[in-house]
């Protein structure tokens, strides 16, 4: 790619960012995930990396995620890979609001805080080439777990400020993700398409990712996509519209 | 190559720079209200400058009677408490007076009479009985009743209540109630009939067993009235047909669950005076005749008619779970005056209230405010009625204030 090309990527990225905020439904939020990556490959099998991620919400106002992960995967098959990591995520907890009996005064009322929690997983992800698109499966248990965090909270009722505790967590997810990636003949863009269901007894979060990636010397590989992702009705998070960046460079 | 990557480093730091905004709702003046503290109500014994109280002189009017310069006392009875005996000295046709030990007694067939008390006993008594007016002037009295009321009235007729100028006088019942066939003693200080308080003295009433001053008629407290009432069992001041505070400076302090500082279960009329009035109970819980739980608040000034506040000081403070400063039954018409009532106390049996009336709530006039910390300041269940021409009219989360 020439580099004017390039630089026309980069800014059709940033106004992609710019375009997407205003014409988004009123209802849903929108948001950023970015991700630095950086993976070694130690043989044909086994490869491991380091990922940071940012997240933001609120139409891209707010800061709702920063993590800290590493992985390692191993080709069990040609077709079966295996792979396990950890993640530290530090996360912008959104502020909650109960209300009374009659639904317009306020109960309690607890402001955004930052918590930690540690996630682990293992994954099992099947593939399977049809002329030039590539299907995968990838089944992952992922196992979260959050510390106890005292926080503030006002209750309306008493009129003052209290501390509450936030208990400990254990919560066990199952994400279930199919994939899609097309190899263009003399295309340097790489698109892919994927869905993915968060399950844990029930379905949780639906995640509909469009996107596209471009390898520069089989070092640097750039990501930019769009993630829809639905929430289960029983969470109070709101659908939110996503623009994805991803750069990892590979050594 | 490079040039690319720091372009979209760039981007991705500009990006995460801009995400600094909270999202959280703007809870700060909502919360400031929440956290608005109350008008400071305490008791309150400093001097009071009121008006001349210049008594009543039309003989048709209602309350001619209630003013004790309107009837001639010319027969005088003396009774002297002197700790382990009692001195009775004056005689008058007609009454009978006998003393058993410190406990005197007084049958009263002749007309007014006056009963000039003092001394101190720590275990004694006045109890009245006759269908005549008469007066206790209490002269430096400090009487203790272990064993029930201090003063009783058992006759149906006014018991005025003279408080000797520059005197301080002291009234205490005890825990337990002896009490006598078919008689009532609900109080430290009670009467069958009237109570009409005046002069320029002070009153200290402690109860421990029962109410602190209670009438079955009503009560009228004048203008120079001293008054304190401590009650750690039931209701402080309480009447069955009517309070009329004229003036006074009066303290009202209870304790007992469920106690109210002051309660009328007859119209109530305010015009002058400073009434401190403060419960710190919480609830009372018992049960009603059908076996269902009855749970009874505390409050500070409880009115079962008509409230009617033409004037006068009046601060009312509940502590307790689910107390209220003001708890009227019926309707509420303030007119004049300064009117405050607050509470703080908790929500678990009932709901505190800074005010709350069963009725109606009028305000044409003085200075009208109420807190409550844990619920509406003030809950009107009929027609709330605010007359134009207030200077302030300012309600928050916690607090209403009306000012003329």
């Amino acid at each position: 790619m020439a580099r004017s090309k390039r630089e026309q990527l980069a800014g059709l990225l940033l106004l992609l960012c710019a375009l997407l905020t205003p014409t988004l439904s009123l209802a849903d939020d929108a948001g950023l995930v970015a991700t630095i990556e950086a993976s070694h490959k130690f043989s044909k099998k086994l490869n491991a990396g380091f990922e940071a991620e940012f997240r933001s919400r609120n139409n891209f106002r707010t800061a709702d995620r920063v993590g800290l992960g590493a992985d390692v995967s191993y080709k069990l098959l040609p077709w079966l890979k295996a792979s396990a990591g950890y993640t530290l995520l530090i996360d912008n907890n959104r502020e909650k609001i109960t209300y009374q009996d009659d639904g317009v005064s306020y109960n309690n009322w607890r402001p955004s805080y930052w918590g930690l929690r540690h996630r682990f997983n293992v994954s099992l992800t099947a593939s399977y080439k049809v002329k030039r698109v590539e299907l995968s499966l990838r089944e992952r248990w992922q196992y979260t777990y959050r510390p106890s965090k005292t926080i503030d909270n006002f209750d309306f009722d008493e009129a003052m400020w209290e501390d509450h505790l936030v208990h400990a967590k254990g919560k066990n997810v199952l994400r279930s993700r199919l994939q899609a990636e097309w190899d263009i003949p003399k295309c340097k863009f790489d698109p892919f398409a994927s869905v993915e269901f968060h399950t844990t007894r029930e379905l949780e979060k639906t995640r509909f990712i469009v996107g596209v990636s471009h390898s520069v010397k089989k070092k640097h590989e750039f990501k930019v996509y769009y993630r829809y992702q639905v929430t289960g009705s029983s969470s109070d998070e709101p659908n939110i519209h996503m623009l994805g960046l991803g750069y990892n460079y590979k050594f | 190559m490079k040039r690319l990557h720091y372009i979209v480093l760039a981007s991705l730091a500009a990006i995460a720079m801009t995400s600094c905004v909270s999202d959280d709702t703007d809870m700060d003046d909502i919360i400031a209200e929440y956290l608005e503290e109350p008008a400071t109500i305490e008791l309150d014994f400093s001097a009071l400058t009121e008006p001349t109280d210049v008594p009543v002189t039309d003989e048709d009017d209602p309350a001619y009677n209630d003013y004790v310069e309107n009837t001639s006392w010319s027969k005088v009875i003396n009774i002297n408490f002197s700790g382990d005996a009692v001195s009775i000295t004056g005689t008058v046709p007609g009454v009978t007076v006998q003393a058993d030990g410190d406990h005197v007694t007084v049958l009263n067939m002749s007309g007014p009479v006056k009963f000039v008390v003092s001394g101190f006993t720590s275990d004694g008594s006045l109890k009245f009985y006759g269908d005549k007016r008469f007066q206790v002037l209490l002269n430096g009295a400090d009487i203790t009743n272990p064993n029930g009321a201090a003063i009783n009235n058992q006759g149906s007729k006014t018991m005025y209540v003279v408080l000797a100028e520059g005197t301080v006088n002291h009234l205490q019942d005890g825990a337990d109630y002896v009490m006598v066939d078919e008689e009532d003693q609900k109080a430290a200080l009670f009467s069958e009939g009237q109570i009409i308080l005046s002069g320029k003295g002070k009153l200290e009433v402690l109860a421990v067993g029962r109410g602190g001053i209670r009438s079955d008629d009503y009560i009228r407290i004048r203008p120079g009235v001293q008054l304190y009432i401590e009650s750690s069992a039931l209701d402080g001041l309480r009447a069955n047909d009517g309070i009329i505070i004229d003036g006074g400076a009066i303290n009202v302090e209870t304790k007992g669950l469920g106690a109210k500082g002051v309660r009328s279960e007859g119209a109530m009329q305010i015009n002058g005076g400073r009434l401190v009035a403060i419960s710190h109970g919480d609830c009372r819980i018992g049960a009603t005749e059908d076996g269902d739980a009855d749970t009874t608040a505390c409050a500070a000034l409880v009115c079962d008619t008509l409230l009617t506040v033409n004037g006068g000081d009046i601060r009312l403070k509940a502590t307790g779970d689910g107390g209220k400063g003001l708890n009227a039954k019926q309707d509420v018409s303030i007119l004049g005056g300064s009117f405050q009532a607050v509470a703080t106390g908790t929500k678990e049996d009932k709901k505190p209230k800074g005010v709350k009336v069963d009725g109606s709530f009028a305000i044409g006039g003085g200075y009208f405010y109420t807190y409550s910390r844990r619920s509406d300041p003030l809950e009107v269940s009929g027609t709330t009625t605010v007359a134009t021409g207030y200077h302030t009219y300012k309600k928050t989360a916690k607090a209403l204030v009306i000012a003329y």
